[in-house]
């Protein structure tokens, strides 16, 4: 992907979207218990110290568990596939499965994120979300 | 301090009601809890009214039609738990000592406002990538599917047996029993649920009047049913991901009411929960340890929860049956409890209950497994 196709973040708090097409979730580490969260927190609900500092989350988790959604609302074209990865920081994201046939997906694969259009913004202009796709399969 | 005591129930018919709003059916309700108490209008102190997607100051709305404005009145929105904790306001109220008569409405009109699937409010990051009420239960059957191995079958069997109860109950939205079969052909939702694992787009009302000791005795005739718990709790920020297959908000919120009644789980005869869907029966039921975790897929399967079973659940027909007008929703549970246990639910009557659970849970933020949930326990 070349930089003039990435959109912005459809989301900038919770995605950093950077020029050379890569990004990351972004989220609260604890600094005084390590405790991660998703999304960004004033305060640690753990321990709840506001110590907390921004950082961006690995790409890779696995699947937690996993739906296809085949009604829901104007924003979204159905069927989509809608999953929960567990990162290694101990979050648990819910996003889109993409580039699998939804007859192969299972609970427990290996999943990486992918940032992919999703959108536009109130100007019309192009946004970049994120997906899950299993991480045995190459991107095209 | 006092206890807290239900004389005076109302509820409208659950379903569609194109030539009416939120405003009329919680007066209907209002009209018919009063009638119910045979007390005299001017008795009421005070007035909690829950609702959802009805607008501003639609308690007051209602006050003013049927003639009773003045009061002091509070609109409570806590998503599918708002009547539910119009109830237990009311009864702070009483414990505290500041009323000794109060009602507790819930209304809410959703046929002209949705169809289809309900979200997290749209600012939400999970609504924001395609989140659905029913995508996120649907999740939650998987991974339940997955760790205990329930089948797609027992799963259908829960809608199945509480269509069964909404067929003998007159104000339900549903009215007609179902197969295992008519739910496995329904419209997929997300899978594995559909259509018919899915509570409707209803509307409907229904109010309760609570008293306190010295209320009770002026007025109940020995028809007053106590409530002896009325628990509220939000859900709190996951700090490392939990099971979605268990529910710590819910039996947290139900262990608090088993120590405020001093019954334990074992000793409850019957209850209403929040079977939003039919996976939610599942969770909520092992949640509240009325099943234990893992077995109630089973228990269904032996008829244990019917009206006639060992603990039967949702003898209403539950939301899957009656309906899932939100705000109206715990209230109706609430409803039902003090007419099974006054032996007044007809045909779904379930014979020599004396202790009721009603439980609700609803409301989904990022990172928060549950935003707001409600144990009530009713005694006779
Ligand atoms: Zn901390």
């Amino acid at each position: 992907m070349t930089a003039a196709a990435i959109g912005a973040s459809f989301r900038p708090n919770e995605l950093e979207v950077r020029p050379d097409g890569s990004g990351n979730l972004l989220g609260s580490l604890c600094r005084s218990c390590g405790a991660h969260f998703f999304p960004i927190r004033e305060a640690c609900a753990g321990c709840l110290s506001e110590d907390l500092k921004t950082v961006r989350f690995a790409t890779e988790g696995t699947l937690y568990t996993y739906t296809i959604v085949r009604q829901s609302t104007p924003a979204f074209e159905v069927p989509y596939a809608l999953g929960y990865v567990d990162l290694p920081e101990g979050v648990r994201i819910m996003g889109q499965i993409t580039g699998v046939e939804f007859s192969d997906i299972s609970i427990g694969m290996p999943m990486v994120l992918v940032l992919e259009p999703f959108g536009t913004s109130e100007a019309g202009d192009a946004l970049t979300g994120y997906r899950f796709r299993p991480a045995d399969v190459t991107s095209d | 301090m006092t206890d807290v005591h239900i004389l005076g129930v109302g509820m409208t018919r659950f379903g569609k009601h194109p030539e009416s709003d939120a405003t009329d059916l919680g007066s209907a309700a209002l009209r018919e809890a009063i009638t119910d108490a045979a007390i005299d209008p001017r008795a009421l102190e005070a007035v909690y009214v829950g609702h959802v997607f009805q607008g501003m100051v639609t308690g007051q709305r209602i006050l003013a039609q049927v003639g009773l404005a003045g009061l002091p009145l509070a609109n409570v929105e806590n998503a599918c738990s708002s009547g539910a904790t119009a109830i237990r306001e009311a009864s702070l109220a009483i414990r505290a000592g500041e009323n000794d008569v109060v009602i507790a409405i819930g209304t809410e009109h959703l046929t002209n406002k949705f169809s289809g699937a309900l979200t997290p409010d749209p600012s939400d990051p999970e609504a924001a990538v395609g989140a659905t009420m029913p995508g996120i239960y649907a999740m939650r059957a998987r991974r339940y599917m997955e760790e205990f191995g329930m089948t797609r079958e027992q799963l259908a069997a829960i809608p199945v047996k509480n269509k069964a109860n909404a067929a003998r109950n007159p104000l339900a939205h549903f009215r007609k029993e179902i197969t295992i079969k008519d739910v496995l052909e329904s419209r997929p939702i997300a899978d594995p649920l559909n259509l018919h694992d899915c509570s409707p787009v209803t509307d409907g009302a229904a109010a309760v009047i609570l008293m306190s000791d010295t209320a009770a005795q002026k007025y109940a005739n020995g028809r007053a049913v106590r409530l002896a718990a009325s628990t509220l709790r939000s859900g709190s920020v996951d700090v490392e991901p939990t099971s979605m297959t268990y529910e710590p908000l819910t039996w947290e919120t139900a262990r608090e009411a088993y120590e405020k009644s001093g019954i334990g789980p074992d000793e409850v005869d019957f209850a209403e929960v929040h079977d939003c869907f039919s996976i939610a029966e599942v969770l909520r039921v092992e949640g509240l340890g009325l099943f234990e975790q893992g077995s109630y897929p089973w228990a269904v399967e032996r008829g244990e929860a019917n009206i006639d079973g060992r603990l039967p659940i949702n003898p209403s027909g539950g939301l899957l049956g009656k309906g899932h007008p939100l705000g109206g929703t715990g209230v109706a549970q609430v409803v039902e409890l003090v007419r099974q246990l006054r032996g007044e639910a007809g045909d779904r009557q379930i014979e020599g209950a004396r202790v009721g659970l009603a439980h609700c849970r609803g409301g989904k933020a990022v990172g928060i497994e549950g935003a707001a949930c409600t144990v009530q326990i009713l005694i006779r």
